[in-house]
């Protein structure tokens, strides 16, 4: 199951995960973004807050 | 073909016992939510019927049964699963094994019977028992002595739990002195090492707190202090729920892809960091307590922000080494890849979605760990929308999918139900995203958690768009969705547990999968210190002493014996 | 040990994002001046609360031009002030809350804003709050405290300062 289905060997110095960076580049820059949202439209721009 | 069940009957039954207990807490814990969506939006309110408080018996059950006993007794059977085979050796102790599981589950019968005694606040023999102060009992509010001194039986049995598996790897280390400790090993002793120093600050506090305290020895204990000592093992406790999740994505999720994993030495760098920085995080439960200077707090929050690191790599070594088994599928292009992996095959899909949903809680939890942030989603809805993705989906929908591939190798049988099961990871993403989308977005509008009717008579709730009543269905869809993939789950699980054995000779197609390929950088690559078990320990007590020494000695210089009396919660019940 | 290069830049944009988001906490707190509760409000007898001058008339007093200070029990299961009745304050004015317990642990958070702390028995949450806008918010239990935890809520009313005066002026 599972492996079967391969259809080649890759060894470590021949794989590149280039998809994985991919991905975690775009998961990194919806972190920033997020977070920048989050910080700016809801907690600073929501009302009252304690300052002392 | 020999599988675990055959080599190893013992441990075979052993994680067996683990798992049925897990899944027994994991049924009643799911009607538990079920209630408690329904209650909480007001589409049926059946607990009222018996009193509106009970709605608080239910949400105990909720949380001691999912986050204690489902979640516990699940990482018990699958390290006792994970040390024999990775060390191919038989725990070699039965009366200690026999001992630690037949703790556990005593101390849990005994919890909940104390918790569903909520139901009727008496039982016989003991007059009046109930235990509703939830997951985190915090005095003053009080429990029966039975809620405790459960805990303290389930907890205690998990340490000797530990000793047992680390007795197993002393007696294999004596037979291959020069070798590495096995990747599986390693992340077993390290979280058992994490939780030995967590859990001090729970015992201590239920020990020489609670216990005496109910039963009146001690008159009155320090709120802040006890509360304080609960997350010093309250926050080391999640990582407890997600390391054997963890563990099944390093070892066994790259393998179901059809690849490797990409980094051994990575691997236990990432658990290595979970040992030394779990603990010392734990007041940033408590970036809102009076009692407790900014500066402890400070530090609370940058050491957890440093605890991102371990989950920030564990992202990339895991996502890696599925896109190896995509490549190796013949997957192509810069996010074409994910085609190729085996969505329809539940145990690769479960734990999949279950690491997106992840990413997702992640974001919450990095805003959840911004000491000042804290203040706009402290204690409201926010808070088990972002546990509802962590330890109820990475974790929860983990554990689920490990066992369609677990089952057969413990039980010998091939999994059935099997197009159940392949529906079922979907199911619970799918009424997670609504559920936990509706959570977060209610906490931003002041909607609060672990209220039984949040509906108030002096305000409205003000949304900038969509509305409460919004909400509130996403919250039933969700809920429903999630039941129903809990029914998928039981029945293929009822069904390959009591079905019928492989034949000997294997049959057609039959043979029980359990063979895991080595890490494509494997443990020869991982500097030896890594495995110096002794020297993380004493770095993780040296951070711990930094983060708490001064906290304590502050908190208790108001009195440690003194402070507030008990205060039973008894609901009351309709005559 | 070796790391790939891909993984080797995930290490520095992790650190990077570690350090980004301890960045603007300390950002928030030391130029925006967002201050978290600790332990300025001190600590106190639970059993004698009662007779602490703070807490033995529950209540709001005017200590300044534009300042304010709310002395406010949190009990099984209502605000006091609160529940029977409002905490009234005027626009423009900053106010300092003293909230403590006298049973068990309860929260106090002003419903959807961030003015939000834990109440905990023997200790007294201080905030100091700035209230630039006229407007009412409810003020809830977000700590679970016992069966009627649900029902404890109340209701503070920021006024408009020319309502504020004829309140004022209606007491004289």
């Amino acid at each position: 199951m599972g492996t079967e289905s391969r259809e080649k060997e890759i060894s470590h110095d021949e794989f590149d995960p280039i998809g994985t960076l991919a991905l975690i580049a775009v998961y990194f820059l919806i972190l920033v973004v997020m977070w920048i949202v989050m910080w700016y439209a809801e907690f600073l721009d929501g009302g009252p807050t304690v300052v002392g | 073909m020999a599988t675990f069940v055959d080599r190893f009957p013992f441990e075979a039954k052993v994680v067996r016992v683990a798992f049925a207990l897990s899944f027994l807490f994991l049924g009643l814990g799911g009607i538990g939510g079920m209630i408690q969506v329904l209650h909480r939006t007001g589409y049926l309110r059946f607990v009222e019927e018996i009193t509106g408080g009970t709605y608080y018996t239910v949400l105990t059950s909720h949380g001691v049964f999912l986050v204690v006993f489902f979640t516990i007794f699940f990482l018990v059977g699958v390290f006792t699963w994970a040390i024999t085979k990775d060390l191919d050796r038989e725990l070699g102790n039965p009366g200690l094994t026999k001992y630690w599981i037949t703790s556990m589950t005593v101390g849990a019968l005994l919890t909940s019977i104390a918790i569903l005694a909520g139901f009727t606040n008496e039982l016989p023999a003991l007059g009046e028992v109930s235990a509703d102060v939830l997951f985190t009992f915090y005095s003053p509010m009080g429990a029966h002595v039975l809620f405790y001194l459960g805990l303290a039986l389930f907890v205690t049995g998990s340490w000797v739990a530990g000793f047992d598996w680390f007795k197993t790897w002393w007696g294999w280390k004596k037979d291959n002195p020069d070798k590495r400790i096995p990747l599986m090993t390693f992340m077993v002793l390290t979280t058992m090492l994490m939780w030995y120093l967590g859990t001090l600050g729970v015992a201590v506090e239920v020990v020489f707190f609670l216990i005496p305290w109910s039963l009146g020895l001690v008159s009155e204990v320090n709120p802040l202090l006890t509360r304080t000592l609960f997350w010093f093992f309250g926050h080391m406790v999640v990582y407890f729920w997600l390391m054997p999740a963890y563990m099944m994505w390093y070892k066994i999720m790259p393998k179901l892809a059809g690849g490797r994993l990409f980094s051994d030495p990575l691997a236990r760098v990432v658990f290595v960091l979970f040992l030394i920085l779990s603990v010392p995080v734990g007041i940033h439960h408590q970036y809102l307590d009076p009692g407790i200077p900014e500066g402890f707090k400070f530090v609370a929050m940058t050491n957890t922000m440093f605890l991102l690191l371990p989950s920030l790599l564990t992202a990339f070594t895991v996502v890696a080494s599925v896109e190896h088994g995509a490549r190796q599928r013949g997957g192509k292009g810069y996010f074409g890849w994910l085609r190729a992996l085996p969505w329809g095959r539940p145990a690769f899909s479960g734990m999949a979605l279950a690491g997106i949903m992840f990413a997702a809680g992640g974001f919450s939890g990095m805003i959840n760990a911004g000491m000042n942030i804290n203040y706009l989603v402290h204690n409201s809805f926010w808070v088990p929308g972002h546990f509802h993705l962590t330890v109820g989906t990475a974790v929860a929908l983990t554990f689920m999918a490990a066992t369609y591939w677990l089952l057969p190798q413990l039980t010998g049988k091939p999994l059935a139900g099997v197009k159940a099961a392949a529906v079922q990871p979907y199911l619970w993403f799918i009424g997670m995203t609504f559920m936990s989308n509706a959570m977060h977005r209610g906490g931003l509008l002041g909607i609060p958690r672990r209220t039984s009717e949040p509906q108030y008579e002096q305000f409205d709730y003000e949304p900038v768009f969509g509305s409460v009543a919004e909400l509130d269905f996403q919250i039933v869809i969700g809920g429903a969705l999630l039941v129903a993939s809990l029914a998928l789950f039981f029945y293929s699980i009822i069904l390959t547990w009591f079905g019928s054995k492989v034949s000997a000779d294997g049959g057609e197609g039959e043979v029980i999968d359990d063979e895991i390929p080595p890490a494509l950088s494997g443990p020869e690559n991982a500097p030896r210190v890594l495995d110096n078990l002794k020297l993380w320990v004493g770095i993780a007590i040296l951070l711990i002493v930094l983060a708490y020494a001064l906290p304590f000695a502050d908190i208790a210089s108001d009195g440690i014996y003194e402070g507030s009396e008990y205060i039973p919660v008894m609901i009351e019940v309709l005559t | 040990m070796e790391i790939h290069k891909y993984e080797k830049a995930w290490l520095v944009g992790a650190l990077v994002l570690i350090f980004f988001f301890i960045g603007t906490i300390a950002y928030v707190s030391a130029v925006v001046g967002v201050d978290m509760v600790d332990d300025s409000g001190g600590a106190l007898d639970v059993d004698e609360v009662s007779e602490d001058e703070r807490f033995a008339d529950p209540r709001v007093e005017q200590v300044g031009e534009d300042e304010y200070e709310v002395y406010m029990i949190a009990q099984q299961f209502i605000f006091r002030p609160g529940t029977h009745d409002t905490v009234d304050v005027p626009e423009n004015s900053e106010v300092t809350f003293y909230v403590t317990s006298i049973d068990v642990i309860h929260g106090f958070q002003l419903v959807g804003t961030n003015v939000n702390t834990m109440v905990i028995p023997g200790q007294v949450a201080e905030i100091t709050v700035e209230f630039d806008e006229p407007g009412e918010h409810g003020i809830i239990c977000n700590e679970y405290c016992g069966d009627a935890h649900a029902d404890m809520e109340g209701l503070l009313v920021v006024h408009p300062e020319d309502e504020w005066e004829e309140m004022q002026g209606g007491d004289g």
